[in-house]
């Protein structure tokens, strides 16, 4: 058999040798056998010495691509071989996604305290302070700095739990009004400050009234302020509470601290003012109270009522997360099953 | 109030719909809402009894022929008592609808054919109080002959479309007739027009047979009489009867009734004496003596205090004044003369004699809010005149004076620029001018500044806020575009506490603890619980159950009720905590100081089984690395320990440690009490409380950053075996005592107590980690370091180092 022939048999060999193998190791034996050193070509090539040496180009030039022809093929099912592995491996690790996390679980902020910093960080973003006040307070800054003196009829209107004569737990954060007036530097720019927190009535707890419960007072005062300030402020806190939409109106009321009083209705969000059970077919909703600061508010806590004036409103969460989602009795917030606080995860 | 439109017409024109005023009224002025009487009802008519004959088969029936306007009468059936020949009468026809879904049709009667009922008021939506006595226990009888066949209805004043006011206690003024017309008057721009009551001069007289007198003037600014002699007692007009029955006043006699008909128009209270039978003829204003005794006109006896103002004759209590007449001198159909009194007096003392005696009604809630001093004689001379219409009085005496005040009008300056300011509107002057004028107000300006006279009627107002008020409502919120405030810019934001406070809070959420929110109030039992720190308890002056009767002294009795509430609904597995105050009241104090808590508990399982878990109950030191993470967002730069206590009685003796900041308690954690558990019908639950304020107090870590080590570390293993008592945090800290500078950490990797060791002894497993952040640690640096260790806890804790 000429060189030349042995060389193309070799190469058929080594090419169907590549081909049958199964696993990689045989690839990687058969180019050692194959192509080493002491391989095959290597040792038909020692018989060059007897062919012409004008035909010894052509047989160096037919036995690199022998080489390089073989080299290919294990490369090639190398290739096939590795994807065949790794197709292997992904059916191997299938699973069943729909089996049960492993649950990760943070807990769920109360919904009145997401109701609340909801409007704390609306009015922070105004530039109001917050500031929470005393749950035990003095009368007088419960009643008698808001303008209601021992004997004033609205007194009738919140029952009280009083500690002593002189202490209670306060009834209203407009309580914090006063402590706020007092300690306010009006040389370094107005008053604008709410004050959340926890007050008390002496009611029976059913299902919508509770002896405990949250308010968020307002209070701003400045040279400028008007009633068209406090529209326009209750305005957008309504539309960031209730929805884009809201539209707002005012109904004279009366508050011993305030004056003008008006009370706030909100466009009903459940039926965009076509009237529904929500707002009882009026299509607005009561939602809070507000007003003009009164002067003899703003003189008792020393402020010129003259250049200064004030406005102030007060809103409670618990009505605000009972109209917004629909809860139907106050006692569940303070009766806290989880399932009741599970639901609100997230919704603020 | 409920304003009734015919009756409104007397003053005003009435051009809208009773639905279309009350929304009007309710953005302008008062909250109102439409009333429409008598809803449903229908084929009610008047019937002239024509003749009547005993039910043959019955002792208590009648059977009546009724002339009801047609050609031929009808026949009814009725068992009334009262039902008699030639009575005028309301008949129910056939196929008539009466309140509560009551449907009248003809049929029989025991037998005798019955076309219809004869009614009583009761029967047709006027409820039964207020129903005059003679027709309570049977049917309705006109007083005077009417149109047979006309509708019945309207004759007894129950189609009125009426506008209910539901006043805010300023607004007093719109008590009566005239005030509510005022009210509503401005808003539709009609000026209301109301006649002086007028009386017959021929009939008044300077008698001198009765005085007054107040004791103090103070608390009874007016109080004016009016002797009416020889007068007829008898029934009221029906139009004076149906305007009362739909005021909720019940009808009684035509001097009674003028009194509180009189009362609805002025809002002006007028009470009513019978003359002859008064111990004396002078009348006294004065202070009950204590323990005095005072009967009702319902025969009811009181027991009066000092501080309750009483009308006297002599040693005869006629009336607690501006509350209750007496049944002393009260006026009956056998009285001859009659004293009305028209007066005021001191809302405060009205208003808490009628809370002392339970009597709140009609005249207190006036004299409460307030009553127009303007119009008391006025009042009190239409009360004359009516009861002189119906009555036929002889002589009428002239007004006995016991005390009178002179009514004057408020001013009130103002300026245009500063309403329109404070408004946040710029109306033209005319524009406040005409608003004002609506009212009723009189003013007058003077280049911007307006003086306005406020009428006594409107004695709710004295300021010029007061006058901003009354335009910006007149003119119209709706009108009114919302700004924001323009002054000065501020910066916004919580306290530096309240934040420190969100932050532990939102890692406690992050480590999945639910938030809950937990009374204050609590009883005598759960404030003691967990009083750790031994403060005086506050109690309410009146509590109103003993569940809410102290401050809380802790928040863990409240999270214990959560959990028991839930594990009672088969949620057994809980995780909540709490971020409120409690109240601490030092001794000597009345007021507590409020402190600032984060309370947590913990129960059930925090890992349940499934398909790829098992489940795991919580224990001491799941909830100590809750506490951990929180205390590290703390960022306090103090050394915490858990420092083991059996003081809090609620806690397991062997489970409970106090958490210390350098030493000093900031709270504690452990083991709810097996007993404690079992009393609450709870599972092993798990409990910590902190106290924020002290936590906000400790010094702040300084964060200098460093950059991460490029030096590897070298780390020991040290296993040793030492009595069952001694801590590992006493093992722990004698290790980095005499670690050296690179020991940098020291966690506990085996612990065993059992069999295999000493009896009283338990084998630990330490894994020591060294580090020098600027060099490479050589073996014999670490070795030395490790040695000193294992000699000191060998000396100190005699271990045996394995
Ligand atoms: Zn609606």
């Amino acid at each position: 058999m000429s060189l030349n022939d042995k060389l193309k048999d070799l190469r058929k060999n080594g090419i169907n040798e590549a081909k049958r193998a199964e696993r990689l190791q045989e690839l990687n034996d058969l180019r050692v056998n194959l192509l080493g050193k002491k391989g095959p070509i290597t040792k038909a090539l020692r018989g060059m010495k007897d062919v012409p040496a004008e035909e010894r180009p052509e047989i160096g030039t037919l036995a690199n691509n022998v080489k390089k022809d073989i080299q290919l093929a294990i490369e090639e099912k190398m290739d096939e071989l590795n994807q065949q592995m790794i197709t292997k491996k992904l059916e191997d690790e299938r699973i069943d996604v729909t089996l049960p996390a492993q649950s990760r679980t943070i807990g769920t902020r109360h919904i009145l305290k997401q109701t609340i910093e909801d409007i704390e960080e609306f009015f922070i973003g105004l530039g109001y302070q917050v500031d929470a006040g005393h749950e035990v307070e003095e009368d007088h800054y419960n009643f008698e700095r808001l303008n209601i003196p021992k004997d004033h009829p609205a007194r009738d209107m919140q029952d009280t739990f009083y500690l002593t004569d002189e202490l209670l737990m306060r009834t209203q954060t407009s309580a914090q009004e006063g402590r706020d007036m007092e300690s306010h530097d009006f040389s370094k720019g107005p008053l604008k400050v709410v004050s959340p927190g926890v007050v008390y009535r002496r009611d029976d707890d059913d299902a919508t009234h509770s002896h405990q419960f949250h308010q968020i007072e307002g209070l701003v005062v400045d040279k400028n302020v008007s009633m068209a300030d406090l529209k326009g402020t209750l305005e957008a806190l309504c539309r960031h509470v209730f929805g884009p939409n809201r539209e707002i109106r005012f109904r004279p009321s009366y508050f011993p601290f305030t004056e003008p009083s008006v009370e706030v209705d909100v466009s009903c969000f459940n039926c965009n003012g076509e009237g529904c059970r929500i707002c009882k077919y009026t299509g607005w909703i009561e939602v809070l109270g507000a007003g003009l600061t009164h002067p003899n508010v703003l003189e008792m806590s020393g402020i010129d009522s003259t250049v200064y004036s004030g406005m102030a409103f007060g809103l409670g969460p618990e009505r605000f997360a009972m109209l917004k989602y629909g809860i139907t009795d106050i006692r569940d917030f303070y009766l806290n099953d989880v399932r009741f606080l599970e639901q609100f995860k997230g919704v603020n | 109030m409920k304003i009734s439109l015919n009756w409104l017409k007397e003053y005003i024109p009435v051009t809208h719909t009773v639905e279309e005023i009350a929304n009007k009224v309710s953005l302008t002025g008062i909250e109102s809402n439409p009333v429409t009487l008598s809803q449903g009802l229908d084929k009610l008519v008047v019937g002239h009894i024509t003749s009547i004959k005993p039910h043959p088969d019955s002792d208590h029936l009648n059977v009546c022929t009724v002339d009801v306007g047609e050609d031929e009468d009808i026949q009814i059936v009725c068992g009334a008592p009262n039902v008699a020949d030639g009575q005028y009468v309301i008949v129910a026809r056939h196929g008539a609808h009466l309140p509560e879904g009551k449907r009248i049709k003809h049929g029989k009667i025991r037998g005798i054919e019955s076309n219809g009922m004869i009614c009583g008021l009761d029967e047709i939506g006027v409820p039964e109080k207020y129903v005059p006595e003679a027709f309570q226990n049977g049917i309705y009888v006109f007083p005077e002959a009417e149109k047979t066949g006309s509708n019945a209805l309207e004759l007894l004043g129950l189609t009125d479309e009426m506008v209910d006011l539901d006043i805010t206690p300023n607004r007093a003024d719109t008590l009566g007739m005239h005030g509510a017309a005022w009210e509503i008057g401005a808003t539709y721009d009609e000026k209301p027009d109301i006649k002086k009551a007028e009386l017959d001069d021929a009939k008044v007289k300077e008698l001198s047979d009765v005085t007054a007198e107040v004791n103090d003037p103070k608390l009874v600014p007016d109080f004016l009489l009016r002797e009416l002699k020889d007068i007829t007692v008898g029934e009221s007009p029906l139009w004076m009867q149906r305007r009362l029955w739909n005021q909720n006043i019940q009808p009684v006699n035509n001097v009674i009734d003028a009194a509180n008909y009189v009362m609805i128009e002025y809002g002006q209270p007028i009470q009513a004496y019978d003359l002859d039978k008064l111990q004396e003829n002078k009348l006294v204003v004065r202070n009950a003596k204590s323990g005095e005794k005072f009967t009702l006109e319902d025969d009811t006896e009181k027991s009066l205090s000092h501080n309750d103002l009483v009308v006297t004759s002599g040693t005869q209590i006629l009336g607690l004044a501006g509350v209750a007449g007496g049944i002393s001198a009260r006026v009956t159909p056998d009285t001859k003369n009659v004293l009305l009194e028209s007066a005021v007096f001191d809302g405060v003392s009205v208003r808490k004699s009628a809370q002392r005696h339970d009597l709140r009604g009609d005249a207190s809630n006036r004299y409460e809010k307030g009553v127009d001093n303007g119009s008391v004689s006025e009042a009190l001379q239409r009360a004359v005149q009516l009861v002189d219409q119906t009555g036929s009085v002889s002589e009428i005496s002239q007004e006995i004076v016991g005390n009178k005040t002179e009514a004057n009008p408020t001013v009130i300056t103002g300026s245009i620029a500063h309403i329109n300011h404070l408004m946040g509107l710029d109306l033209s002057t005319d524009k406040i001018m005409k608003i004002i004028d609506q009212l009723g107000f009189e003013a007058k300006l003077d280049g911007d500044a307006v003086t306005v006279t406020i009428p006594t009627r409107r004695w709710d107002m004295a300021i010029e806020a007061d006058l901003i008020e009354e335009v910006i409502r007149i003119y119209g919120y709706e009108n009114l575009k919302g700004t924001l405030p323009s002054g000065m810019e501020t910066s916004g934001g919580y306290s530096p506490k309240r934040e420190f406070s969100n932050k532990l809070s939102d890692s406690l959420l992050s480590q999945g603890l639910d938030e809950v929110i937990n009374f204050a109030l609590l009883s005598k039992t759960e404030v003691k619980a967990f009083n750790t720190k031994k403060t005086n308890l506050t109690k309410l002056l009146h509590p109103m159950t003993e569940d809410h009767e102290y401050l809380r002294t802790s928040l863990i009795p409240g999270l214990v009720n959560n959990v028991a509430y839930n594990q009672a609904r088969n949620n057994n597995d809980i995780a909540i905590f709490e971020q409120a105050r409690i109240f601490d009241r030092h001794q000597g104090e009345d007021r507590p100081a409020e402190v600032e808590y984060i309370s947590g508990a913990i129960s059930g399982n925090i890992a349940n089984d499934s398909w790829n878990t098992t489940k795991k109950e919580v224990d001491f030191y799941d909830v100590k690395g809750i506490v951990e993470e929180l205390l590290s967002f703390t960022n306090a730069k103090s050394h915490f320990e858990y420092v083991t206590t059996d003081e809090i009685t609620n806690l397991h003796p062997g489970q409970s440690a106090f958490i210390t900041a350098d030493g000093q308690r900031v709270g504690y954690i452990g083991k709810l009490h097996p007993s404690y558990q079992s009393e609450h019908n709870i599972d092993d639950t798990f409990v910590f409380e902190l106290n924020i304020d002290e936590l906000f107090e400790l010094n702040k870590r300084k964060v200098q950053s460093q950059t991460a080590p490029k030096y590897p570390s070298v780390s020991r293993d040290l296993a040793i075996l030492v009595d069952k008592d001694v801590e590992s945090g006493q093992i722990v800290n004698d290790i980095f005592t005499n670690g050296g500078k690179y020991l940098i950490d020291a966690n506990i990797f085996d612990l065993y107590q059992g069999s295999h060791v000493k009896p009283g002894h338990k084998s630990l497993g330490y894994h020591l980690v060294f580090q020098n952040p600027n060099d490479t640690l050589t073996d014999e640096t670490v070795e030395q370091a490790f040695d000193v260790i294992k000699e000191s806890l060998v000396q100190k804790f005699n271990v045996e180092i394995r």
